[in-house]
């Protein structure tokens, strides 16, 4: 299996150069919008066919043109995502869509914004909480957003495409999922780097093309024979966004990661959009309520008037337990990007939820550069050893 | 006292009394809760659930306040130590980590007592905890991480932040509004379990009519300080602003003390006196003021710097005829999404798209013919300090006033450097008066 232009091959030349694609397109005359953050529907992009393009930051590129905009205090994927667009990596976008997912989201898409600009650019609002007042709201922004980009490409949205969307993408969820089974094997049959390179890749091609690499992928894993060495611990990472195969190599190197709980990993993909008579009532309700990322204020009971903790833990990390139990998950780490609070502020809590399940953890910082892997790789070491003894 | 003596800002007379029942009020309140009645731990949550919790009349305190108090009487280092060792990370937000230790030793090692050390009679346990998701991700996150510690349930109030340009698409107010009103009859209903009792409407209708026009005059104070020489300088801004931001107080009282604080500074404007003897330069100053070290405003003055408008998160909304409105709650979500829509029609026209937080600066630069901006970025509250350079950036680009950013903390005072701010000064006037050419050259009218 070494044809470069298939499966693994491709998924790494995508991850390596990964705005390729989306120039080609551009050049083909498509419509290019970048978007920070999964928590942007992309179904309503595809159905008025205008290609996503998620704007990664890059741990390679050391941030020096965001520094006039934002302070060194902040979100370091944030300050380097900004930073590439203020370098003109990203020229080639039509548009950038941004959305209220946490504060640095938010901050920086005013930022970016007012110092880049494109013929489109859109922000949604959040709500915090998945009340029904809040899903009706965050409803009402989608459709805004639909009418925005209806204005921008000068063509109505029919319902029939939006469907057509919305079934490419939960399309891609199952794929991904069913790609995900292949790491439950021991040892799994694909590395937690070649997923990051996957699923990065996914970011950067436009659905039905995604679809396509990823039924790939799944083909060559299955028969594959040169699957990744055994290690002793099977981990779950649970972050953010953990989307760097250099970052994932450096956990990989004595353990196998065989689930990557973040935005680099299983987590946009882990549910379904629901079919509903609205296509954007099952599309709220899936941003909201079925991404697990902490920037969602989530209690046992909506306007709950008691509290107990160990029901608070589950109604913010049971799905954990699951995951825990089909993947035989022997240790955990909270990857924690610095200056991120939404995670952050979780930390104690999740180490809670673990130690009542009886999984092993421990929380890593590091600040997204490539002179965060070298600490990282110590304090991943220290770990890895001290629950294999 | 012989520093006392030294001070050169002229401060308003009318100012000392309302501080004083902000002061007497925070005491009773203590007392209060100390003789059992229920207190409630809120964020500052730009008046969605003040007027709600204060209808209901429950006794508020605002850790993020008692924060500031713990830090400045040199406690917080022990709360500090002791969320870090609970594991919580050390670059969180430092008022989040003093309460996040404060309520890891009250629960944990006293059992729920208040902590002998903690000042001003200390916070007791809470009845239920009222977030707000205004500002900044801390403000809810940081409450609901309490739950580690305490079996209070919490309330996370919407605050929705909608886009400058997308603001104006047809319809967009009104579903904020909405959102803002469905919530908050939530909140009430929530409040009233909480509490055991019902909510009196004519109490609640009379606290907002209240809080807006409270609101209004303290607004319109601030109008008056737009002369030269300005008559109030930002020390007094900052002493008197909790009656107005946190209600703090009875608000028929406060009403009459800041109609009391608007004839001063009118009579002050009728006879042009100036809250700094030589008024040389205009400043504006962005965000939280280095509250420990307030005397360092002083030895500006004596130079002639005039702070003459500050803090836009602490300013009062721009005000707007909301007499129409019949139902409370619609009113209460009409003003508080206020305080940040208020500048968008305005920031729109001339495409500062950016400014959430930052267009403010602009027009107060603008209208308060500012000379130049002190920016007081923090290192653990990034809400407060994300926007400062694009502010400065804009000041520059758009007004030609020049910025000057000095770094500090919430709870490490040490980190602000008086002295080292102090050195700045002379060169930054010179880079005042280069700037006022500049305007002039520019066909700026200041
Ligand atoms: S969730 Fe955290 S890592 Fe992601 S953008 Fe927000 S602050 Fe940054
Ligand atoms: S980060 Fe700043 S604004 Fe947010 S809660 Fe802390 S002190 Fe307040």
């Amino acid at each position: 299996m070494s044809d470069k232009s298939k499966g693994l091959n491709k998924a790494r030349e995508i991850y390596s150069n990964n705005s390729q694609r989306a120039r080609e397109l551009k050049a083909a005359g498509k419509k290019i919008i970048g978007y920070p953050c999964v928590y942007v529907p992309l179904e309503l992009l595809t159905a008025l066919d205008l290609v996503p393009y998620r704007t990664c930051g890059d741990i390679k590129e050391p941030v020096t043109e965001a520094d006039r905009a934002l302070p060194h205090s902040f979100c370091p994927i944030m300050r380097n995502c900004l930073d590439c667009a203020l370098k003109g990596k990203n020229d080639f976008l039509d548009g950038m869509v941004t959305i209220h997912s946490c504060d640095p989201q938010e901050k920086t898409a005013r930022i970016w914004e007012s110092y880049t600009n494109y013929p489109y650019f859109h922000f949604i609002d959040m709500p915090v909480t998945v009340r029904p007042e809040a899903l009706e709201y965050f409803k009402s922004q989608l459709n805004d957003f639909r009418k925005t980009l209806e204005a921008f490409t000068g063509k109505k949205l029919p319902k029939d495409k939006l469907e057509a969307a919305i079934k490419s993408y939960n399309q891609q969820r199952t794929l991904v999922r069913e790609l995900y089974e292949l790491t439950k094997p021991s040892p799994p049959r694909i590395s937690g780097t070649e997923i990051v390179q996957v699923v990065k890749a996914l970011t950067s091609l436009p659905v039905s093309e995604g679809n396509d690499l990823l039924t790939e992928v799944i083909g060559e894993v299955k028969s594959r024979t040169d699957v990744p060495e055994k290690k002793l611990t099977r981990l779950l990472i649970w972050s953010s966004t953990l989307d760097d195969a250099d970052i994932m190599q450096v956990f990989e190197d004595k353990a196998n990661v065989v689930m990557n709980e973040s935005c680099g990993g299983i987590r946009a993909y882990r549910a379904a959009v629901k079919s509903t008579y609205d296509p954007l009532e099952g599309l709220a309700s899936y941003y909201l309520n079925e991404i697990t990322c902490a920037r969602t204020f989530r209690q046992a009971t909506p306007g709950e008037t008691g509290k107990d903790y160990a029901r608070d833990l589950q109604s913010r990390f049971g799905y954990l337990k699951g995951i825990i139990r089909d993947w035989k998950i022997s240790g955990a780490v909270m990857l924690l990007v610095r200056y991120c609070d939404p995670f952050a502020f979780e930390m104690p809590s999740l180490k809670d939820y673990f130690d009542s399940i009886g999984v092993p953890s421990t929380y890593i910082e590091y600040d997204y550069t490539t002179g965060a892997l070298a600490p990282l790789r110590t304090r991943a070491e220290a770990f890895l050893e001290t629950i294999s003894q | 006292m012989a520093d006392e003596k030294k001070k050169t800002i002229n401060r308003l007379k009318s100012m000392y009394p309302l501080r004083a029942k902000v002061n007497e009020t925070y005491l009773k309140s203590v007392e209060a809760i100390q003789a059992g009645k229920p207190a409630v731990w809120a964020m500052l949550n730009f008046y969605y659930g003040d007027p709600v919790l204060k209808a209901m009349d429950v006794e508020v305190v605002y850790p993020e306040n008692y924060g500031a108090i713990a830090a400045a009487m040199g406690v917080a280092r022990e709360y500090l130590d002791r969320a870090d060792a609970e594991g919580f990370p050390t670059h969180l937000c430092g008022y989040s980590l003093t309460t996040l230790g404060y309520a890891s030793r009250m629960m944990k090692e006293l059992k729920g007592q208040i902590p002998p050390e903690a000042p001003l009679g200390g916070m007791p346990k809470p009845l239920f905890l009222m977030s707000s998701a205004a500002i900044c991700d801390a403000r809810y996150k940081w409450f609901q991480a309490l739950g580690r510690y305490m079996d209070a349930p919490v309330w996370p109030l919407e605050a929705p932040i909608p886009g400058i340009k997308e603001f104006f698409i047809e319809g967009y107010y009104g579903r904020m509004v909405k959102l803002g009103v469905k919530h908050l009859r939530d909140f009430v209903a929530f409040v009233e379990k909480m509490v055991g009792k019902k909510m009196d409407w004519d109490k609640l209708d009379k606290t907002a009519n209240l809080m807006i026009e409270v609101n209004r005059v303290w607004h319109e104070i601030n109008e008056l300080r737009k002369v030269n020489p300005c008559p109030m300088h930002s020390r007094d801004f900052w002493s008197a602003m909790p009656a107005a931001l946190f209600l703090a107080g009875d608000l028929e009282d406060s009403l009459r003390l800041y109609q009391d604080m608007y004839k001063e500074v009118k009579d002050r404007v009728n006879s042009h006196i100036g809250a700094v003897p030589n008024e040389k330069y205009r400043l504006v100053f962005a965000e939280l003021p280095p509250w420990h070290s307030l005397s360092f405003f002083d030895k500006l003055a004596e130079r002639g710097w005039n702070f003459v408008i500050e803090s836009f998160g602490y300013h009062p909304p721009i005000p707007l005829d909301l007499s129409k409105v019949s139902d409370p709650l619609e009113r209460i979500t009409k003003f508080s999404l206020q305080f940040l829509v208020g500048y968008y029609e305005d920031a729109r026209k001339q495409n500062v798209l950016g400014g959430t937080s930052a267009y403010p600066y602009l027009k107060y630069a603008k209208e308060w013919k500012c000379d130049g901006a002190i920016l007081h970025p923090l290192i653990s509250c990034r809400s407060a300090s994300t926007h400062l350079p694009y502010v400065s950036d804009m000041l520059m680009e758009k007004l030609k006033v020049p910025s000057l950013s000095i770094e500090g903390d919430i709870v490490d005072l040490r980190l602000f450097n008086p002295e080292d701010a102090l050195a700045k000064a002379e060169p930054f006037e010179e880079s005042m008066e280069h700037y006022r050419k500049v305007r002039k050259q520019e066909g700026l009218d200041w």
